[in-house]
């Protein structure tokens, strides 16, 4: 039989559960000991009770009525007791642990009904059956014929005795008689032997004893004994107290003249007295005359009485011997039932705790508590069960303990690898580098913020076929450098390509570099591209400004000279005809206005050249905006200036006077757009993730095409008549001085916004 | 599960106690027998005279016939009546009769006890005189009156149990129906 100890540590998986103390006392259903104690207990009390019953006919009546029933029934009603109260406690467990849901109670519960079926049905049967053969034994037993037989028999020696009585009744009497006369108390003792000898003879009165009784001496008669004649094979412990005792009973006028007495070497004397009468007619003696009855005789007697009466008792207490019987085989039963149920729910228990035990670990195991084990107590197959669950557990603690570390490793690396592109990520959408990643198969896996801004590509995202993502016309050069670098042996070389969208050129160093796992193969192309603009237009920048530098140098020089001239030709020629006169004085006029205007051009090139580095201090943007506004209150009619600013605009670190130049250069050059007639809006804005301030200036005229707008910065380009081409060219240089950036827009709904951002 | 218990196991199990008490025996009716008693108070003494009417029933005629020692012991009780708690017992005392019937000699041997002091046996051929002997007594001064107060009620109970019990009730070997009669008394000097 299985046991099972649960060792688990069921609150904690981490802290295992102490092992039992080996002094925590056993429980009696896990202790072979005390169970085959217990049975052998049963099997005793079983064969005690068999025997006890097999000789419950020999027992008196008191100790059968008085003793074996009530013990017999309050040991039956105990067992019923003790059947109805494990029945009970059984089923109430079972009906609880069904209504819980516990496992394996609906097989408990089966279980333990068809035991208890197969030992009750056919104990009940039994009992059935028994108490009716029970029954009907003892009615066989008090059947007629032997009733007959033993009643016939007890007459039989019956009347032997009451005709051997009347025998020694009549002698007592006929010797009373024939004493009379002799004069008793008185009578002279020869006579009366005389008279008693003759009645003496084998076969008739083995003996007969003569007293004398003398009345009034006391509050009893006197009675002595006067003469005794006996047979020679008369009994020779004869003791005649019994028969002074009669004499004496008769003497006090009792009416019981007879008696028995029993010897002890066997045989029996029976006894009758007659009263002796005086002549007076009172009681003057007692005659008692004995007959010997030989032991064989009086003992045969004896036993047909004997048997006689044992019948009559047994029939007397017929329904006490029935009563013991049944009580007997019910407590048998009982004691059957008990056991059998006991042991049914015991069987049960034990058959099913185990599998509770092990649909519990595994139900515990299943939780994540893998420490659980079950202690194995036997060497079966539930032992080799528990063995394989207890190995099986094992090893599943081990794999995840081996799963939790490789989860950890793997945990760690996934933590390096996103700590890894985490600082990708955050490099590539930092960098002013375009960066896009294709996969072998042709996919982007990754693009840049720098990338999507410079290539202009809005929404665009990995998982898109690259040929879809540069398929635009003026990406086709880098879509080339791409399947360059993924088709050929060899990475393309760098190429500076120049792009075109919204109407700005954008040139850009691209270089596409294929990707190499770690067998050499090639994993897919990373397209990596600068932008060059800003450098680009610096070098330009720096290209005008020493052809400025030239220009103003080369031509300022002669311009003084040929000023210098014309006005001297027309000094000349002061005193020359009117007509020649008027033609030197309208050339050397010209000369000397386009001389001036060459000089002016020749300034606004020094100064493009020359231009100073700003001296940044802290300023009020509104203000310095507001001041420099105030230069045209008036001076146009037909042009609304409008401001606005922020109540809590920082200080920005700028050149108040260079900013002033370049708001100043942006108003006439949308008053010039708008001809003079129309609205302007100024705005400052501050972007405080960005850190910059931005100086918005936005007109109503007709706008500039997009394709003019990067011209617009170039230097000696202009839109209008007499512009030099250097105004917007000086704001950029400015607005890039202070590290800030210009750019042109569509007004909605008309006109041109400039939006100038600087570092705060 | 447990109405094929209920079915299979209890309802047949208390079907056959029921029928096994069933067959345990006739029960006897409790007005066959009656025990009448009668006091006087004199010479000092609680004189108690009862009879056993029908108590000396054919079970026992049959008991003595068979030869068993039959025994009627009368367990008489002076009591006192209370009306705020139980009545109090003053005193007891049990008075037996035995007869023992000798089937080889035909005759009956009778002797009486009064707390277990016996008298001289008796023997005797005639079944009225074993009957009357049995049950009925006459005058026993079985209490003495010093102890009793003078005009309080008092009563004696007398309650015979016969030994052999023949009518065995079976699962129940408790006796029932011991035939009981009291008489009440008031003493008055």
């Amino acid at each position: 039989m299985l046991t099972l100890r649960d060792t688990s540590p069921a609150p904690s998986p981490a802290r295992p559960r102490p092992r039992r103390q080996a002094s925590e006392r056993r429980p009696f259903r896990d202790n072979p000991l005390l169970i085959v104690v217990g049975i052998a207990l049963l099997v005793t009390a079983l064969a005690a009770t068999l025997t006890f019953g097999s000789r419950s006919s020999r027992f008196s009546p008191d100790f059968l009525t008085e003793f074996v029933l009530y013990a017999l029934s309050a040991a039956d009603l105990a067992m019923i007791l003790a059947l109805v109260f494990v029945l009970a406690r059984n089923i109430l467990k079972l009906m609880v642990e069904r209504r819980r849901g516990l496992p394996f109670a609906r097989f408990r519960s089966k279980l333990v009904g068809v035991l208890l079926g197969m030992t009750l049905i056919p104990s009940v049967l039994v009992l059935f059956v028994g108490s009716e053969l029970i029954r009907t034994n003892l009615d066989r037993w008090f059947n007629a014929p032997m009733e007959e037989i033993v009643a016939s028999a007890n007459r039989t020696a019956g009347d032997y005795y009451r005709e051997r009585q009347k025998l020694v009744s009549d002698t007592s009497q006929r010797i009373a008689l024939a004493l009379a006369p002799l004069g008793f108390p008185d009578a002279d003792v020869t006579r009366v032997f005389e008279v008693i000898k003759p009645e003496v003879a084998p076969l008739r009165t083995s003996m007969v004893e003569v007293y004398r009784v003398v009345l009034g001496r006391g509050p009893r008669p006197d009675v002595s004994a006067v003469a005794e004649v006996r047979v020679p094979s008369f009994p020779p412990d004869y003791n005649r107290v019994s028969a002074d005792r009669l004499a004496e009973r008769v003497a006090s006028g009792s009416a019981e003249t007879h008696g028995f007495e029993p010897l002890g070497g066997g045989g029996e004397l029976l006894r009758s007295a007659a009263p002796v009468r005086g002549r007076d007619g009172r009681l003057a003696g007692v005659v008692v005359a004995s007959d010997y009855l030989t032991g064989e005789m009086a003992d045969r007697s004896r036993r047909m009485t004997d048997a006689y009466e044992q019948y009559s008792k047994l029939k007397v207490l017929k329904s006490n011997m029935f009563g013991v019987y049944i009580s007997f085989f019910l407590m048998v039963t009982l004691m059957i039932l008990v056991g059998a149920t006991w042991i049914g729910f015991y069987l049960a228990k034990r058959i099913t705790r185990p599998i509770q035990m092990l649909a519990a670990a595994a139900r515990d195991i299943g939780a994540g508590h893998l420490d659980h084990r079950l202690e194995p107590e036997t060497s079966d197959e539930f032992g080799a069960l528990v063995e394989a669950f207890n190995a099986m557990t094992g090893e599943l603690s081990n794999s995840r303990q081996d799963l939790e570390r490789s989860a950890q490793d793997l945990q760690r690396q996934h933590q390096e690898v996103e700590a890894r592109r985490r600082y990708i990520e955050t490099v590539l959408e930092r960098i002013t580098t375009g960066v896009v990643s294709v996969d072998a198969a042709g996919r982007v896996t990754t693009i840049n913020s720098a990338a999507a801004r410079l290539l202009g590509l809005q929404g665009a995202g990995a998982g898109q076929p690259v040929a879809d993502l540069l398929g635009r016309t003026d990406l086709s050069l880098l879509l080339a450098l791409v399947e360059g670098a993924r088709g050929g042996a060899q990475d393309p070389p760098a190429q500076e390509i120049a792009l075109a969208h919204d109407g700005r050129e954008v040139h850009l160093a691209a270089a596409a570099t294929r990707l190499h796992g770690e067998g050499g193969a090639t994993e897919g192309t990373v397209l990596v591209f600068d932008d060059i603009t800003p450098l680009i237009r610096a070098q330009k920048v720096a290209a005008w400004r020493e052809v400025a530098r030239r220009l103003a140098h080369e031509i300022k020089n002669p311009l003084t000279p040929i000023q210098l001239c014309a006005e001297r030709l027309a000094r000349h020629f002061q005193s020359a005809p009117p007509p020649t006169r008027a033609l030197v004085e309208e050339c050397t006029k010209t000369i000397v206005g386009e001389v001036e205007s060459l000089k002016g051009l020749v300034d606004e090139f020094s100064q493009f050249a020359r231009m100073p580095a700003p001296k940044r201090i802290p300023t009020n943007l509104p203000t310095l905006l507001a001041d420099t506004l105030a230069l045209y209150v008036g001076l146009f009619r037909e042009v609304k200036i409008d401001t606005l600013a922020p109540p809590d605009m920082p200080l920005v670190r700028v050149d108040p006077e260079q900013i002033r130049r370049v708001v100043i250069n942006l108003v006439d050059n949308a008053i010039e757009a708008m001809e003079r007639k129309g609205q302007i809006v100024i705005e400052v804005q501050h972007a405080a993730v960005e850190r910059v301030a931005r100086i918005i200036v936005a007109d109503n005229g007709p706008g500039i095409p997009a394709s003019e707008r990067e011209k617009l910065f170039m230097p000696y380009y202009s839109t209008k008549r007499r512009g030099s081409g250097l105004g917007l060219a000086i704001v950029r240089r400015i607005i890039a001085e202070h590290g800030g950036s210009i750019d042109a827009a569509d007004n909605v709904p008309r006109g041109t916004r400039f939006i100038v951002e600087l570092p705060v | 599960m447990m109405k094929p218990l209920l079915a299979g196991v209890l309802l047949p199990l208390v079907a056959s106690l029921v029928l096994l008490a069933a067959m345990g025996g006739p029960v006897r009716a409790a007005n066959e027998v009656d025990l009448q008693v009668k006091l006087l108070a004199k010479d000092g003494h609680v004189q108690v005279s009862f009879t056993l009417t029908h108590g000396f029933t054919s079970e026992l005629q049959a008991a003595i016939r068979s030869g068993l020692t039959a025994t009627i012991a009368y367990e008489t009780e002076l009591r006192r009546g209370g009306t705020l708690w139980f009545d109090r017992t003053l005193a007891t005392a049990t008075v037996t009769a035995t007869a023992r019937y000798d089937n080889l000699t035909r005759q009956h041997q009778l002797s009486r006890t009064v707390d277990g002091r016996g008298e001289e046996p008796r023997l005797t051929e005639d079944e009225e005189q074993v009957r009357e002997w049995m049950t009925v007594f006459k005058q026993l001064p079985l209490f003495s009156t010093k102890q009793l107060e003078e005009n309080a009620e008092y009563y004696v109970r007398v309650r015979a149990r016969t030994r052999p019990r023949v009518n065995w009730l079976l699962f129940w070997p408790w006796e029932h129906g011991a035939p009981t009669g009291e008489a009440r008394f008031t003493l008055i000097q």
